[in-house]
């Protein structure tokens, strides 16, 4: 630090230090309100079930690795692939589905746009149960009850509509002036639009991926209404952990860090795109 | 990319190629990528939509065949009867109005004390966003421990403070609360993320003026900052009413409905309806009119909103 910053720091008034000490206070309290579930859970998940529920609790231990090697049995891990498999699936096709679309949407000019996002807005007004209903009576039909390719397709129902709008505003963004210059060079249209425009897209395709992958990772009622043994995901898994088993919070901590930990450490990557993800449809990013 | 730049592109690509016939060449190469997803969408949207407006006039029960015939309104005029129907819109109703006034209130407090300028606000807005991203489940769980006597450290802290120590889930006037509570841990950040962005956005000059003019804090925040703010808080606000009417993995993991049906909100009901009873007809007939209730109140919303200002 320079000698110039330490004076005039010297000269603040005492009441703006003691404000702005006030609010660190407060920041620090409102992270640990907002922090302390998470660790929490991480934290149970690495104990021996007899330390677990202490109190006070004692947050300096050694860590345990029993509750994890409990459910790292096909009875966790299947599911957790499951899930994998689906959100990764669902997320393929909604890209491939909905880039184009998006793209058409930005550059060409239709006139019923408004409907569109009428259209996504209300997708996401139904609540899971309004479209669990007429798809669980068509899977029983279809034979597709507690098949993967069952929820990849239920998961369409928000992650298309997510894809169109969210690489539409995306799109906005790339000046049509790239597009016609590569044109003039002799280039299709679409050439242009896979050689300039989405290349230029990169950091909002993966965003966009990230976000369909949470959104299918997170799915709780599809997968339960749907599934039954072969098909379940993660989340219903541990649902099932708590039914059965009666209260065993060392497998459910340990087995829900697991499902936690990817969502955390991809939705920091997309931290800045996050609000315009979650708001699809009202709010332009 | 430099405005002339641009001009000069669009300069030569007129005379040279793009005429009349490039525009239409494109015209039919956008139908072409849009038609599959639009395609796709319909399916898996407006048919299923249509389905349940069907299965809603019929008594369609998983347990008996043949039960799917037309019965008209029958559905419906059995709900007006319905008492469990009727608590379970009142329970929702106070779901939805707690979890939406507590969030858009501590959301906007928030934001207004985060907008100094903090060294870590960028670590302290990644910390914020990490409730609204985990696993429904996973905050659910971590709820019900909390709640949980025995192994709840919320409730050590109230003793420690000599507080009582509730059976907060198996309590009937406390059941509803914890369900609020998870929420409003959850998604009050989602409202201080976009208060904190559109303050962040918030022009200088009316704020200067103000206080030239001799506005107090109070005067400035009620006349200027909130009139300002009112976009996108309803935006907000709208979207916490959306997913409010959508809770259900809390209700299912922490409450399951109980104690009693104080916990029942409309969407958890129809779920029991449709699947734990398999009356898939009646289940339809509560949520066609959950449906038009979300959208006629969200309409509301979005035609104020939409009269006020755009929303960028």
């Amino acid at each position: 630090m320079s000698s110039a910053s330490v004076y005039v720091a010297n000269r603040r008034p005492l009441s703006h230090t003691i404000r702005r000490s006030l609010l660190y206070f407060l920041t620090a309290i409102l992270l640990v309100i907002v922090l302390f579930p998470v660790f929490h859970l991480v934290e149970l998940s690495l104990k021996p079930a007899r330390d677990a529920f202490v109190m006070p609790p004692n947050l300096i231990f050694a860590p345990v690795w029993d509750n994890y090697a409990l459910v790292m049995t096909p009875k966790f891990l299947q599911p957790l692939g499951n899930s994998a498999v689906v959100s990764v699936a669902t997320t393929v096709i909604s890209l491939i589905l909905g880039v184009p679309a998006a793209y058409a949407l930005s550059r060409g000019h239709f006139r019923r746009d408004q409907a569109l996002s009428l259209w996504t807005l209300s997708t996401r007004m139904a609540p899971p149960v309004a479209f669990g209903i007429p798809f669980f009576l068509i899977y029983k039909q279809l034979d597709w009850i507690d098949t993967l390719h069952g929820l990849v397709i239920v998961y369409l129902t928000f992650n298309l509509s997510l894809v169109i709008w969210m690489m539409r505003t995306f799109f906005d963004g790339i000046p049509t002036a790239l597009e016609e210059a590569a044109y003039i060079d002799g280039a299709s249209i679409i050439g242009t639009f896979w050689r300039v425009t989405l290349p230029l897209c990169a950091p909002g395709l993966a965003t966009t991926a990230i976000f369909c992958f949470l959104m299918s990772w997170n799915d709780f009622f599809f997968s339960l209404i749907l599934t039954r043994s072969e098909a379940v995901t993660g989340p219903v898994a541990i649902a099932n952990f708590m039914n059965y088993e009666t209260w065993e919070w060392g497998k459910i901590s340990a087995a829900g860090t697991m499902i936690m930990l990817p969502v955390v450490l991809f939705s920091l990557a997309v931290r800045k795109y996050l609000i315009t993800g979650l708001t699809a449809g009202a709010v332009k990013g | 990319m430099q405005p002339g730049e641009e001009s000069v592109a669009f300069r030569l690509a007129k005379p040279r190629r793009a005429g009349a016939s490039w525009s239409r060449a494109r015209g039919r190469t956008f139908v072409a990528l849009l038609a599959p997803a639009l395609i796709v969408l319909f399916i898996v949207t407006i048919v299923p939509t249509v389905f349940l407006l069907a299965t809603s006039v019929t008594p369609l029960n998983l347990a008996k065949l043949a039960s799917l015939r037309f019965v008209g309104m029958e559905n419906f005029q059995g709900l007006i009867d319905d008492g469990r129907f009727w608590n379970s819109l009142a329970v929702q109703a106070r779901l939805s109005f707690f979890d939406v006034t507590l969030q858009l209130l501590i959301g906007l407090g928030l934001a207004l004390l985060l907008n100094a300028r903090l060294r870590f606000l960028d670590l302290i807005r990644s910390a914020f966003i990490i409730p609204m991203v985990l696993p429904p489940v996973v905050v659910a769980l971590n709820w019900k421990l909390f709640f949980t006597p025995n192994v709840s450290v919320l409730n050590w802290l109230l003793g420690l403070v000599h507080l009582p120590q509730p059976v907060w889930l198996m309590d009937a006037n406390l059941a509803l609360w914890a369900i609020i509570i998870s929420d409003v841990w959850e998604w009050t950040p989602f409202v201080l993320l976009m208060v904190l962005a559109a303050l962040q956005m918030m022009p200088e000059e009316p704020l200067e003026a103000a206080k030239i003019d001799g506005a107090s804090g109070l005067q400035v925040f009620r006349y200027i900052t909130l009139p300002l703010l009112r976009p996108v808080l309803l935006v907000a606000g709208l979207f916490r009413f959306i997913d409010s009417v959508k809770a259900f993995p809390q209700i299912y993991i922490m409450t399951g409905g109980g104690p009693g049906n104080v916990t029942e909100a409309t969407n958890f009901y129809a779920f029991l309806e449709g699947f734990s009873y398999s009356y898939i007809g009646y289940s339809s007939a509560i949520i066609v009119v959950m449906l038009v209730v979300t959208f006629v109140l969200s309409a509301t919303i979005i035609r104020t909103v939409g009269q006020e200002a755009e929303v960028e």
